[in-house]
């Protein structure tokens, strides 16, 4: 569906006349003189790209655990209990299943009492509903950024945006292929993508730790808006 | 409200802010804590001027060329089935958007910061209409509560309230309970307003960068307000200020990183965001219409001046947060939404001089502000300009200093003028003298031995000690 | 060495002593000092309050009178700056254009000339007492001169050198800023203060004459014990 474009000729007819020429058609992206976002981490092998993310965690209140694809299960199931246990919500993807969740997410947990949602598009309004009630919200990263210790998520019918913005707690999971140096790498990563012809997702999260807020007497508060607690789980062998 | 923030005389407002001694200690104190952090987050990068160089070499690029920018973005937002509206005047930025909220009978507004929707007094137009608008930036959010006090900073901007005020504000208006603890006092608001996402018809954001090859919004915030301000309501409007763009991802990222370190000493805040459209086909969240309304509101007038780069601006508050002004007089002083150097240079430009001829003078030209922009806005250069433009363009300058400066040019510019003028000084300032200091001013001069004394004028000057000393000057 | 002194007219007028400082320390280096009498002042107090034109004369009067120099040298970084900055005002200009690049080449502060050019860090001096140094923005930001005047008292014998807070921040005289904007500069020139009393230092150097004129004025208001002095004054100290 084709949106509409009101106004544009004048507003930029004036634009161009105040720049003292003719409407600009074509502009080639220029060949920067300078790069320094290159060099940030440049050559790091993905063990030390960890090292820095671990250390990066610490510094913005998020708590990080390493495990193995064979104690996903586990390390999964702790880190749920460690921030009160459930209501879950989680996205709609088969990377769960390929992670070796699939038994936890669907039947371990529930056996448990434990309620776990995953997003249903047909389900309309009542996934919002379930992620406001949620206690955690499970999602996985596309993209890390070791340097500030940062996820990427990628929105879909199937992964609603707002699992990492209602539940009170987040998990994220982090296969360590996607950890990069930093946003550089992810920027580059999209623009490929479109190159393919592929579509950017319509909602794009970075998310570095917890929502927090410094607007009352420059006193850090963590917790606002957004969740007030994030984990990450990097799994090594993913 | 409007950019315009204050009715009081310049001189009014600045006496009574800097009795505020509440304000004066938070600002110091910020100005302290922010500039440390973005030192150390800096000085790690190791090469913080070839990223000023970077951003400034973006920035520059897209203002050259900003309508083809705006041309790309404007096509790829419509590709992806989201509204583009040119808005030449803020009148027509409000019309465009209260005609949304009417169309979709919205009745709750949701906001998260945005200093150009301050600018066009968005939130009085929608009001006025009947919308309850509900500004969920926790610093804004204060600040709407308590009858609309302006922002006095524009990335911290209930920077001038202190905890005790804010309770006593929640206490007052929402029949808060608790204590004054940040802790608790974020909590509340986080109770109160998750309700007001959940219900409401349009959500209204800024735009900290377009990003022209995708037709996407970026939004970068540390509480996650932005992000369900655009998830949950039905209808979601961006207004962006027309400047605010870059060609695609890698000069986002760029400038996003700088911007959070500039800001707030941050890598990167908690949520970056882009936004591409409205929602997909089969998606739960996103808005189902989604409506990009650029705003130039004056800025296509700086374009093509000596004061284009003014443009450059990232709203990083890094100019704020260094200069010696504000930090004795607040945001307030200023009259103006944007404080600072940046408000100095920006405000005159698009409110003109009438309102805000005190503002450039408000100045040292100390040139801190210049030194600490990330995207290298020559700040106190387009400062002396604006003294410049109002001296010589304008004409508004006050008679009696237009007279005493001819007079300094032209004794400065003749020796001999010079010569007698010098030599006839001791004697003229003997009666204001106590020993060898002016203590009692007159004029002018007054303004300075009011708090000051002045060296008298040495009997002999430096020029006759060297001409009648003997030659080489050997002890 | 042969060195033109821009004395400025604030030294001339009402800090001589600075003057004949400059000129005793620099002649005790080895240079042979001439001053030109047609110098008056750069321009700053009516280019910086907005007045370009009025300003020129003045301007080009300095241009002609230092032309024949081989060094220009004064005791005050924003007179310094000020010549620097003749090559962008006159940049239209196709006689004094060229005329002020010239000059901008060859002008110096006073600290900067005896580090840069003559290479020397310790002038010989001797100035027992504790001492703090106001960096003054001009000649900090926008001349870049950092460490020269460092440097120089620190090599001085008996001197304690004390760092002062907030020594780049600016001491709110800004030219006419500290008459027209009164109420911000009293404010500005207090917090200074407070940091030279933090210091506990006995003496207060600077190298610009209008920043110790104005930090110096509110001292001896304030009836405060602490002595401003220009660091020429300090730097041609002997035992």
């Amino acid at each position: 569906m084709q949106g509409t474009i009101k106004n544009r000729e004048a507003f930029l007819g004036d634009i161009a006349n105040q720049l003292g020429r003719e409407r600009v058609t074509h502009v080639k992206r220029p060949k920067w003189t300078y790069n320094p976002q290159e060099e940030v981490l440049k050559g790091a092998t993905k063990d030390e790209l960890l090292e820095v993310l671990k250390l990066q965690c610490t510094k913005v209140h998020t708590k990080l655990v390493l495990t193995t694809k064979e104690e996903l299960p586990e390390i999964l199931a702790n880190s749920v209990e460690a921030v009160g246990g459930g209501p879950i919500v989680t996205w709609k993807d088969k990377r769960f299943e390929e992670f070796g969740l699939g038994k936890l997410l669907k039947e371990d947990l529930p056996k448990a009492d434990v309620e776990v949602f995953e997003w249903n598009s047909a389900l309309g309004k009542d996934n919002i509903v379930k992620a406001e009630k949620a206690n955690v919200g499970i999602t996985i990263s596309e993209i890390t950024l070791a340097e500030s210790g940062t996820v990427v998520l990628y929105s879909s019918k199937d992964r609603g945006r707002t699992i990492s913005f209602l539940p009170t707690n987040s998990i994220v999971i982090v296969p360590k292929s996607t950890i990069v140096p930093r946003m550089t790498q992810a920027a580059k990563i999209l623009r490929e993508k479109i190159k393919n012809g592929e579509q950017v997702p319509s909602c794009i999260n970075y998310i570095t730790g917890p929502s927090n807020s410094a607007d009352i007497e420059l006193n850090l508060v963590v917790g606002v808006h957004g969740p007030v607690k994030m984990n990450y789980i990097v799994v090594e062998d993913l | 409200m409007s950019m315009k923030t204050s009715s009081e005389k310049f001189k009014v407002r600045v006496k009574n802010q800097i009795q505020d001694s509440f304000m004066r200690g938070a600002v110091a104190s910020a100005q302290e804590t922010i500039q440390g952090r973005k030192q150390t987050v800096t000085d790690e990068l190791g090469n913080w001027e070839e990223w000023r160089n970077h951003g400034e070499e973006i920035r520059k690029h897209v203002l050259e060329n900003l309508d083809y920018y705006l041309y790309v973005l404007s096509e790829n937002v419509a590709k992806r089935g989201g509204h583009v509206f040119f808005a030449k005047t803020a009148e027509e930025a409000g019309q465009y958007i209260t005609d949304i909220a009417k169309k979709n009978q919205a009745k709750k507004v949701v906001k998260a910061k945005s200093m150009v929707t301050e600018e066009i007094s968005l939130n009085e137009k929608l009001e006025a209409i009947g919308c309850e608008v509900i500004e969920t930036d926790l610093g804004e959010y204060i600040l709407q509560l308590d009858d609309h006090d302006p922002p006095s900073h524009i990335v911290v901007p209930a920077l001038h309230k202190n905890k005790e005020q804010i309770r006593d504000v929640f206490a007052e208006k929402l029949d808060y309970k608790n204590t004054e603890k940040p802790e608790e006092l974020a909590l509340f608001a986080r109770q109160t307003l998750r309700q007001d996402y959940l219900t409401a018809d349009l959500g209204i954001t800024g735009c900290n960068f377009a990003v022209a090859e995708t037709g996407s919004i970026t939004l970068v915030t540390n509480e996650g307000n932005a992000d369900l301000v655009a998830a949950l309501p039905k209808t979601q409007v961006v207004v962006m200020g027309m400047e605010r763009i870059v060609p695609t991802f890698e000069e986002m990222e760029v400038l996003v990183g700088m911007l959070t370190r500039s800001a707030v000493g941050q890598k990167l805040t908690s949520y970056i965001t882009t936004l591409t459209g409205p929602r997909d086909e089969g998606d739960v969240d996103g808005p189902e219409e989604f409506h990009l309304v650029i705003v130039d509101n004056g800025r296509s007038n700086i374009l093509g001046t000596e004061f284009q780069s003014a443009l450059q601006c990232i709203r990083c508050a890094a100019c704020i947060n260094v200069c010696p002004v504000y930090r004795h007089v607040g945001g307030h002083s200023y009259g103006s939404i944007y404080p600072g150097p940046i408000g100095v240079v920006l405000t005159p430009l698009l409110g003109g001089y009438d309102d805000y001829k005190e503002l450039p003078y408000a100045s040292t030209l100390c040139s801190a502000c210049t030194d600490a922009c990330p995207v290298k806005i020559p700040l106190h250069e387009l400062i002396l300009k604006h003294r410049q433009v109002i001296v010589e363009k304008e004409g508004k300058a006050p008679f009696s200093e237009k007279i005493l400066m001819k007079t300094i040019g032209m004794g400065t510019s003749s020796p001999t003028l010079y010569k007698m003028a010098s030599k006839m000084a001791p004697a003229l300032t003997k009666p204001l003298s106590t020993d060898d200091h002016i203590t009692k001013g007159v004029g002018l001069l007054k303004e300075w031995t009011d708090i000051r004394d002045l060296p008298a004028p040495n009997k002999e000057r430096f020029r006759d000690w060297f001409k009648n000393r003997p030659k080489g000057g050997k002890e | 060495m042969k060195v033109t002194l821009f004395a400025t007219c604030l030294v001339d007028m009402f800090k001589s002593d600075v003057g004949k400082a400059t000129v005793e320390l620099l002649e005790r280096l080895g240079c042979e000092i001439d001053f030109p009498e047609s110098q008056v002042c750069c321009g700053q107090p009516t280019y910086n309050s907005g007045y370009v034109e009025e300003a020129k004369p003045a301007m080009k009067q300095m241009i002609d009178t230092f032309q024949h120099a081989e060094y220009v040298v004064s005791p005050s970084g924003s007179c310094a700056y000020m010549f620097h900055e003749y090559q962008h005002i006159f940049k239209d200009d196709p006689v004094y254009g060229p005329k002020a690049q010239e000059l901008a080449a060859k002008t110096y502060e006073l600290t900067e000339f005896i580090v840069d050019v003559l290479k020397i860090e310790d002038v010989g001096a001797t100035f027992p007492g504790k001492v703090t140094y106001h960096t003054s923005c001009h000649m900090t930001r926008l001349l870049g001169v950092r460490e020269a005047p460092i440097t120089l008292l620190k090599n001085v014998k008996g001197l304690e050198y004390i760092e002062l807070p907030g020594k780049e921040n600016c001491c709110g005289f800004g030219g006419t800023f500290s008459v027209k904007m009164g109420q911000i500069s009293e404010q500005m020139v207090n917090e200074k203060v407070q940091h030279v009393e933090e210091t506990g230092a006995d003496y207060l150097i600077g190298a610009d004459a209008s920043c110790l004129m104005n930090i110096g004025g509110r001292i001896t208001r304030q009836g405060k014990p602490i002595k401003v002095m220009h660091i020429a004054e300090v730097l041609n100290s002997r035992a």
